[in-house]
Formats: structure tokens, sequence, C-alpha cells
């Protein structure tokens, strides 16, 4: 009695839902759709729009470097003959002596490899230092660093160039890579973060072996902070690579094959220069950025992780 | 232990700043690729010399353009085989744009070149920041050759009445480029003729309106004056006159009847190149630093001339015009004053004119070479040799730039909010005069 009773109504349930099942299916698809259609098409549609944007100074400087026109036109956006002159160009200065791309280029090369080593060297020693040693007056200097982060670097610049020129260090690459590698300790704070997620334990088992402090560092903790060491590099690259403002004050002896890359870019821009140099200039200018993509592209996977990596300790 | 190794790296620190200090205070000439070679090194050569004579490091600085570095590699060659039996000479060649270098020099004067070629805008702020050497070799000689002390390349080159530099050029003003497919000899003496023919091609004729250094070629030319007052700083400006030959108003009314013709476009130096070489532009006020980008968009038309006059309430004005100077310095803080105030006279003496004439395109300040055929063959040094006539030398305090472009800007949109004439006019001259806060 109960099933027969119970199957009816069943039924009836059914064919009462029927109707509304199918409008629920309905409004379901819709939903569906709405989710796994629309939202992301308009998603996409809206990311695209500002990647164009984004993008419109980068595609209209490589098509810029590939006119065949010397000069500024502002006219149009593609150039009217294309040409790669000024590629060629830039590499063969002949005698013209304030255009030495290649020469630039070999400059800025050294010296962000050279910054690039002693101040991922110094910043992975002070992080390790500051992480996983303890010692008086530790908190102390972590604060003053903390402190002497916030000023900006402009502040010191006069002062840099004054102490270097009685150096006689002024007009000389060794002392540009010194400007950019003597504080870089300071920036140790990300590669801190990431050596605290390591265990203590590996290194007390490691000293209990009789590990020195210095094997510590180099057999167990670097070999576990490869994304912290990436991070670092790229980070340690970049900024001598792109930098102009240490470059010109330090530079100054008008001597073209002393320059870097940015300050030959930047003399290209001259009133006098710019008709004849502003597609090379537009040129330097994507050369420039292809060590730093290349460099992202390989690294990228690890760059992330890098960054990300002292943030989950816990 | 740990102690041990500090020391030793502080010292190796300290050794290894120390090293490189001696290499680069001894010759500080060289360049760091260098600095690992002994300074001894050099020592051999000159006892080669059977004079023993002194060995004297200069460094010029001068344009960057390809043209005029290798104008300055041709001089300075021939300077050290003409002084040969003087001293061994070790020149470099550095770049710095004329237009800037006081920027540079003043950021350093002790670092600076012992030689620069220089704008001549430049040099009331060098000598005041007693960077610059007084001219103290052959003054007499220099200012006779340009044409005596009255002559435009000697009062730029002047401060209080003592030279502080050579002229070495006179290119740095503007005159009319335009194109002789669309205007006779006949049309181009008129401003007014000129954007009529151009609207009629519909075609454009070109003048920076929003610039100081171009808008004061209109006031100047109808007796108003934009001058510096004699403190060095300050301006005195009379663009506001409200008597006088021509008032101020006038003036601004008719840059106003300019503007509103279809055959006029107050094109940016950037806008100038695109517009010959596109064909939109048939005409324009311009200096000869675009001389060969208009050659290159007009060939055989290619022509330059003085510049027009324009309409002032009925009679036709000559317009006027800074002329510019580019001129050779000699730093204060050189260590061989001396034979640096003979390279920098050596550049500039007659056939290096001559010569940066013929590498560069730049015209001779020297007269004797200005009036050769060679060089008034050259349209557009021609075309500025003959506006020179009702050009004046640029001395002008900094409150001047902001201020007249202000004013450049609303009449080059003809006056879109339908300012009083009179009104903007004074607020022009009250930025331009106002005392330099310090």
């Amino acid at each position: 009695m109960m099933d027969n009773k119970n199957i009816p109504n069943v039924e009836t349930t059914n064919q009462e839902n029927a109707a509304p099942e199918t409008s629920i299916g309905f409004g379901y698809k819709m939903l569906r759709f709405q989710k796994k259609i629309v939202a992301p098409t308009l998603r996409h549609i809206l990311l695209a729009l500002i990647c164009g944007f984004w993008l419109i100074p980068i595609v209209w400087l490589v098509a810029t470097s590939f006119s065949a026109y010397d000069g500024v036109n502002i006219s149009r956006f593609f150039p009217k003959e294309w040409s790669i002159s000024a590629y060629t160009r830039l590499f063969n200065p002949g005698d013209d002596t304030a255009n030495q791309y290649l020469v630039w280029f070999k400059n800025t090369f050294f010296i962000a490899i050279c910054t690039c080593v002693i101040s991922t060297v110094f910043v992975l020693c002070v992080a390790y230092a500051m992480s996983c040693m303890r010692f008086a007056g530790r908190k102390f200097m972590m604060k003053m660093a903390m402190i002497l982060t916030m000023f900006p670097g402009f502040l010191s610049m006069i002062i840099v160039y004054m102490i270097l020129k009685t150096v006689g260090l002024t007009n000389s690459h060794f002392g540009l890579i010194l400007c950019y590698s003597a504080g870089s300790g300071l920036g140790y704070l990300v590669a801190k973060g990431f050596f605290d997620t390591i265990p203590v334990s590996l290194r007390e088992a490691a000293k209990i072996e009789g590990c020195s402090e210095a094997k510590i560092f180099t057999h167990i903790v670097v070999p576990l902070s490869r994304p912290i060491i990436v991070y670092t590099v790229i980070s340690s690259f970049l900024a001598p690579w792109m930098d102009f403002v240490m470059a010109k004050i330090m530079l100054n002896s008008g001597i073209a094959t002393d320059w870097t890359v940015s300050i030959g870019l930047y003399k290209m821009l001259d009133m006098t220069r710019v008709n004849q140099y502003f597609t090379r200039f537009c040129a330097g200018g994507v050369l420039v950025s292809i060590p730093i993509s290349l460099l992202f592209i390989l690294m990228q996977k690890f760059y992330v992780e890098g960054i990300t990596g002292g943030a989950v300790k816990g | 232990m740990k102690k041990l190794l500090c020391m030793v790296m502080v010292l190796a620190m300290v050794l290894s700043l120390c090293a490189c200090g001696d290499t680069t205070t001894t010759d500080p000439s060289k360049t760091p690729g260098e600095s690992q070679n002994p300074s001894s090194s050099k020592e051999p050569e000159a006892s080669k010399d059977p004079a023993s004579l002194p060995t004297v490091t200069l460094t010029v600085w001068g344009g960057e353009g390809e043209e005029s570095q290798a104008f300055l590699k041709a001089a300075v060659e021939a300077f050290k085989e003409a002084n040969k039996d003087k001293a061994n000479f070790d020149i470099k060649i550095g770049a710095e744009s004329e237009s800037t270098v006081k920027d540079t020099v003043l950021a350093d004067p002790e670092a600076a070149a012992d030689v620069f070629y220089m704008a001549d805008d430049q040099v009331a702020a060098l000598v005041a920041a007693g960077a610059i050497a007084e001219v103290i070799f052959e003054t007499d000689k220099v200012i006779e050759e340009n044409g005596g002390q009255d002559s435009g390349s000697i009062k730029a080159a002047s401060v209080d009445g003592k030279l502080y530099a050579f002229p070495a050029t006179a290119s740095n003003g503007y005159f009319m480029f335009y194109n002789k497919e669309y205007f006779s000899e006949d049309d181009v003496k008129s401003f007014e003729k000129m954007v009529e023919v151009a609207a009629a091609a519909g075609k454009k004729v070109s003048f920076q309106m929003d610039s100081g250094w171009y808008l004061y070629g209109f006031f100047n030319g109808a007796g108003l004056s934009a001058t510096l007052n004699e403190d060095g700083k300050t301006n005195s400006c009379d663009w506001n006159a409200t008597s006088g030959t021509y008032t101020g108003v006038q003036v601004a009314e008719s840059i106003l009847n300019l503007v509103a013709s279809e055959g006029f476009t107050a094109a940016s130096d950037a806008d100038f190149q695109t517009g010959i070489a596109e064909g939109t532009i048939i005409a324009g006020v311009n200096g000869t630093w675009n001389a060969k980008a208009a050659e290159a968009a007009w060939g055989e038309n290619y022509a330059a001339t003085k510049l027009p006059t324009f309409n002032v309430n009925g009679t036709d004005v000559q317009m006027s015009s800074y002329a510019g100077y580019k001129l050779v310095a000699v730093s204060n803080y050189s260590e061989n004053t001396n034979y640096a105030m003979a390279l920098a006279r050596f550049l500039t003496n007659y056939d290096n004119q001559v010569m940066r004439f013929e590498m560069v395109g730049e015209g001779p300040s020297n007269v004797q070479a200005a009036s050769s055929e060679k060089v008034l063959a050259d349209p557009a040094t021609a075309a500025l040799a003959a506006q020179g006539a009702y050009a004046t030398v640029q001395r002008i305090g900094n409150n001047f730039w902001d201020p007249s472009q202000t004013l450049g800007t609303i009449l080059a949109q003809g006056n879109p909010d339908n300012i009083d004439l009179q009104t903007l006019l004074d607020n022009a001259v009250e930025g331009i005069t106002a005392p330099i806060i310090e």
C-alpha cells in the first residue's frame, strides 16, 4: 500500500515537475553557456583589448626600426618602405665615431654581468647571515638596512660621484660596477624570506656532522634555493642593464667608446641628430630588449616560484 | 680565523681601490679598457723623440653628428701636424651636443673637456659659473676676422666686453625653406602671399608659432623688443606696447590673420620633417639642421631665402629672427690652458671654418670665409646670411621661454577662447619680465 501510494505520488510529482524541470534544465544550460562561453569570451576580449593597447608602442618601435626612412615620421603607423638598413648601419658605423653600438652593447653587457655576479653573491651571503645565523646586533642591522633601503638612491648619487672622483674611478666601468653592486646586499629581504623556509633541522644536522657555516651555505642552503638564486640573478642583471641616470653621471668624458647602450641611444635623440638616427635609435631599442627577453623566457618557471617562495612560510 | 679573513678582505679592497686610483690619476685620459697597462709604457715613446717634447693630453667635445665628428678628427690631426715641433699631443675627441653641453659642464666643471663646442646662448651661464676661460690668445685677430667688435658673432661670444669663446660658425638661426615648384621668387617675399599660394595648392606653410624662439621674429620685426637686463637674469619686454609705430595688439592680429589661413600650419620640428617628406608642407621657417631633409624631399626645387615680410596694420614689415652661433670655449679647469687655447683658435681659423662648412654644412662666422663663393652657393647658408641683416643675437633670460610659448600656443590655435589680445599680451609680458626668485 505504501508502495502503491507512493508510486503515484512520485509520478505526480514527476509529472508536476516535468515542465519546471525542462525550464530548470534550460536555465542550467543557459547558466552553463554563460559560465563556460560568454564570460570567458568577454573576459578574453577585454584582455585582448588591454593587451593590444599595451603592445601598441612596442609594435610601433619594432615596425619603425625596420623603416627605410631615417628620420621621424609621425604621420603613419607602419613605415612606407621596409628595410633592415638601420640594423646593418648600427653594426657598421664606419667612421661615425659617436655611433658605436656594438661597443656600447659590449660595455653594458660586461658591466651587467660583473654586477650580476657580485651582487648575487652579496645578496645571498647577507640573506644567509640574517636568516640562519644568530649574532649580536642582527636585529639592529636588519632594521638599519630596512631604513636605508627606504631612501631613494638618487639622494646619494652626487656624493657617490664625488667620492669616486677623488679616487679617480669616474669614467671607468669598474667604478660603475662598484656603484651598482656595492650596496646591493641591502636587497636581501626576499632571499631571507626564502631561506627562512629551509628547515632548521637540516642545518643542525649538518652542523652536528661538523660542517662550518660556509659549508652549510654552499652545500645545504644554496642547492635548495635554486628559485631564489634565479630571481636574484635576474634582478641584479636588470638593474645595470637598464640603468641610465647613474651611467650618465659617472661616464661624463664624452668619449663614445666608454658609453653604455642607454647613453648612446639617448645621444641619438639630440635635435641635430634625430633626423638621421631615429630609425637606428628604434633598432637599438629593439636589440637591447633581446637579452632581457631571453633571460626571462629561459628562467620564467623559476622566476614565479622564486618570488612567491618566501611568501608561503608557515 | 674569521678576524684574519676579515682583515685580509678589507686590505684587499683598500689595495685594489688604491691601485686603480693610481693608474687613473697619473693618466686620466686612459680609457678603462686600457687601464691595466702600466703608465710607464708611455715613457719610451716620449724619449724616442729626439727633442723629448712634453706630452700634452687634451680632450675636445664636439657635436655628436657623424659629419661634425669627422670634421673634428680631421682638424685635430691637422693641429697635431702643425704643432708637432711643440709637443706630443694626445687629443681625445668626445661627443657632446652643442645645445646641451652647458648642463654637462656645469654638472662638474672639473671633469669637462679642455676645449668644447657650444651654442652661443650658453655663454652667460658658463661665464657666471666660472667654467670657461677668457680668450687671451690672438684676441684682436679673432675679433677682426669675425667682423669687428660690433659683429653678431663677437657680441654673442662676449660677456661684459670680454671675449670668452672663439666664434666657429654662424649657423644657428632660422630662415625660410620653400619648394620652387609652388612659389616664385616674388611669392616668398610676403608671408601673406605664401600662405595664399599654399592654400590655393591645398598645401601648408609651416612656422613653429608655439616657440618663443621663432615667435620673437614677428614682434622684433615690428620693433617690439624682448631683451636681457643688465643683471644677466631678468628680462625687459614691450610686446604689449600700446603706442609706437606698431602696437602689440596689431602684431598679434596679423599673426592671427596668418594662422587663420588654410595654408598655414604651426608644425613642430618633427611635424615639419614629416610634412616635407610627405609633401604636405611646401615651405617653412626652420634652420640649417633641416636643410638636408628639405633638399632630399624637394630635390631640384629646393630653395631657401630670408624670412618674408608680414602685414601689420596695412604695412609690410620685415620679419626679424634670432641669430645663433656656435662657439669654441676653453675650460677654466684645463691643465693645459695654453695648448687648449691654441687648439680652440686652430679649430676656428679660416681654413677650418671653411672645412667645417664643407663637411658639416654650417656657415662660417669668419667674415672672409662667409663671403666666399662656395659658401654663398649653398642656399641654406646664403639665406641665413641674408637674414643676418635683420637678425639679433639671442640675449634673453630663462623666464622668456614659458610665457612666450604659452602666448604662441594660444595664437597658433587662433585664440580659441577669444581672450582680449591686450590682456593676453599683458600676461605674457608679466611672465617674461617676472623677477627671479632665488
